[in-house]
């Protein structure tokens, strides 16, 4: 347990550098990059004279570079990013955050939908490996993947929106409505969620279909399943009991590390259905040179992927006994 | 080389036979290097010709890269099929058409929205997409590589602090990084931009996969005994680490330039590529179509076509790449 521990601690650490460094290259990328910040800020026409002396002081862009890369770490880890340039009255982080729940909405509905029927997929696939679902599954799973996600939002539209109409192409509620604990409201927000849903979804559910089928064929050239059908356990109970559980481990691991694929996908998404998430602002922060609301936005993702990717570790630790005795 | 042309110009007046024999008398170490690159490259394509996904990955990509370099030759051959009066190239504007005009016998798949053919620019569309990819996947294969290497051949804190870079690259969603690189990078939407975003966020998972093969390569006996005998590690890694490697990080470069030109796409698709009045990429033409609400006005060839074209190239490359994996990854090989 105490290599558990240690494990751990190791993990939780080397996130931590992960993220000052993100930190770091976000200081460099919008500080350093684009040349003086502070001509960037003085050549705005769209900002107000008071708004840029508030944003001089308050991030002291008339300092040296040192003072203000300091002053910039106390700021990050605090996630005050400053006012945004487009609002300037709100707080970047006020917009973010309110564009966050509508990302988790989709995301997090999607994720549910991709890894249950990605992994039955892979395997249904493994088990009947070679055979016409596993061949036709496969083709399907290649499909998607080579299939760039915003295209296949635009196939949505073109089938769902525009010929049938049977879902709304745009935007994450009617106009006017609100999100609320309402019938009609949940059923406004569900009705649009559908179309972009789905596709993040299918476009991304290759990644865990692949993989599942992947590792489960792995698993079952292991000499404890030979052991387990010798000993006249039925298929079923092969699968159930010896063999899944064992493919999940790199699962787990995957799961993680593919959320930034899967946040990817959402991007592409949330910009084709013009769906107000942080994927939506990042894109119309980047036109509109919000850099406040970019930078926020990008470390913001980053921080969420690098907590969820500690707690697939963390859990895989638990896990496999095989990391624990390490 | 030299003695290898030499002994070349002289085995021309010779009967091939003997020059032959005489080649493999004087076993020149390059002569000796190349007849086993060859007897391996004839090995691989044995193994490969019986991957029929790999095949026909293979066959795709020749229609694709035919399409690429012969882009005018072919719009002059479908000229002469459709019997219109000019070979359409991307930037040709045709007036006697209406603009987003649809299929028709002089323009297949419709016209934009500057009366230019929608068919040409797909065509030439090939060029630039397949162009970014193999580029863009050159700089992050040499980037993965270089990191991937070294970290594995030094190990201890430099490996660590290699690794903490990499998982920086590693874990941001591989759009959001590649959307801020090209909001902040100087210079306006260019391919050079393009490619340089694209390789600069897409060679982490290389750096991965080459720092484990080196690792597990540099236990082995042989890599000892170049040491023992006092080679230096520049020779150690450029002689012995990196042709282990190579083969591996070959067929994992197939697979990236599948996912550059995916990048490539959303990049433009979002209206962070090149523009649309100087280059045409698959990407941008999508752009277009969606900056006049294509799909809204029921004009799907427009979109369609450009989609179906990324997902046969990306296709084409995975098959590939997938098939050259199975042969060179010692993890699949195995099974």
């Amino acid at each position: 347990m105490a290599n558990a521990r240690r494990t751990i601690l190791r993990k939780s650490f080397n996130s931590l550098v992960t993220v000052v460094l993100v930190a770091i290259l976000n200081f460099f990328l919008f500080r350093v990059m684009p040349g003086d910040p502070l001509m960037r800020l003085r050549d705005n026409p769209r900002l107000s004279e008071e708004f840029k002396l508030k944003m001089i002081e308050d991030f002291g862009l008339d300092q040296p570079l040192v003072v203000q890369f300091v002053e910039y770490m106390k700021n990050v880890f605090t996630f005050d990013f400053g006012n945004s340039f487009s609002q300037q009255l709100t707080p970047a982080m006020d917009i973010i955050l309110g564009n966050l729940q509508w990302t988790l909405i989709l995301v997090g509905t999607s994720s549910i939908f991709m890894i249950s029927i990605g992994m039955l997929i892979g395997v249904v696939a493994a088990w009947k490996r070679g055979g016409m679902f596993d061949t036709g599954s496969m083709a399907f799973s290649l499909f998607f993947y080579a299939m760039p996600t915003f295209w296949f939002a635009m196939m949505l539209i073109v089938i769902f929106a525009t010929e049938l109409k049977w879902f709304p192409p745009d935007s994450e509620m009617s106009y006017g409505h609100d999100l609320e604990l309402s019938w009609t409201a949940i059923s406004d927000m569900l009705h649009h969620l559908t179309l972009p849903a789905i596709s993040l979804t299918i476009g991304s559910i290759a990644a865990f279909s692949l993989i599942m089928r992947g590792s489960l064929i792995d698993v079952m050239t292991e000499e404890y399943i030979t052991t387990a059908k010798a000993k006249g356990l039925s298929d079923a109970r092969v699968l159930k009991d010896h063999a899944v559980p064992n493919a999940m481990l790199p699962m787990v691991a995957l799961i993680a590390i593919d959320l930034a694929f899967v946040v990817g996908g959402a991007f592409q998404t949330e910009v084709v259905f013009d769906y107000p998430g942080i994927g939506w602002l990042t894109v119309d922060a980047t036109f509109d040179k919000d850099y406040p609301i970019l930078e926020g936005c990008f470390f913001l993702i980053a921080v969420v992927v690098v907590i969820a990717n500690l707690v697939a570790d963390t859990l895989l630790v638990y896990m496999d006994p095989r990391i624990k005795e390490a | 080389m030299a003695v290898t042309e030499g002994s070349g110009s002289e085995a021309g007046s010779l009967p091939a036979e003997v020059a032959a024999s005489r080649r493999f008398l004087l076993s020149d170490p390059t002569w000796e290097k190349l007849g086993l690159l060859k007897r391996n490259a004839a090995k691989t394509w044995k193994i490969y010709r019986k991957n029929r996904m790999g095949m026909l990955g293979i066959v795709m990509l020749a229609v694709f890269l035919t399409l690429a370099v012969f882009s005018p030759q072919v719009m002059v051959l479908l000229s002469w099929i459709g019997g219109w009066d000019v070979a359409y190239d991307p930037f040709y504007k045709d007036l006697t058409v209406a603009s987003e005009s649809p299929p028709s016998q002089e323009h297949w798949l419709g016209t934009d929205s500057f009366n230019q053919d929608i068919l040409a620019r797909l065509i030439y569309g090939t060029r630039v997409s397949l162009l970014v990819g193999m580029v863009a996947t050159v700089v992050s294969m040499g980037l993965g590589a270089g990191v991937g290497l070294l970290s594995g051949y030094w190990g201890g804190v430099r490996d660590e602090v290699l690794m903490r870079i990499t998982d920086v690259f590693l874990v941001i969603p591989w759009l959001a990084l590649m959307i801020v690189f090209a909001a902040v990078l100087p210079g306006g939407a260019t391919v050079t931009k393009v490619v340089i975003v694209i390789g600069i966020t897409g060679w982490s998972s290389t750096a991965r996969i080459v720092r484990a093969q080196v690792f597990s390569l540099k236990e082995r006996a042989f890599i000892e005994r170049a040491r023992a005998i006092g080679s230096s590690d520049y020779h150690i890694v450029r002689k012995h680490i990196f042709p282990n490697v190579f083969p591996l990080m070959f067929a994992n470069a197939i697979l990236t330039i599948a996912l550059s030109i995916l990048s490539e796409s959303t990049l433009s698709f979002i209206g962070l590529g090149p523009d649309s009045s100087n280059v045409v990429t698959w990407g941008n033409l999508l752009e277009d179509a969606d900056s006049v609400f294509a799909i809204q006005q029921g004009l799907y060839w427009w979109v369609v076509a450009p989609g179906m074209m990324i997902v046969m190239v990306v296709l084409a490359f995975t098959f590939v790449g997938y098939a050259l994996d199975e042969i060179f990854n010692p993890k699949l090989r195995r099974r």
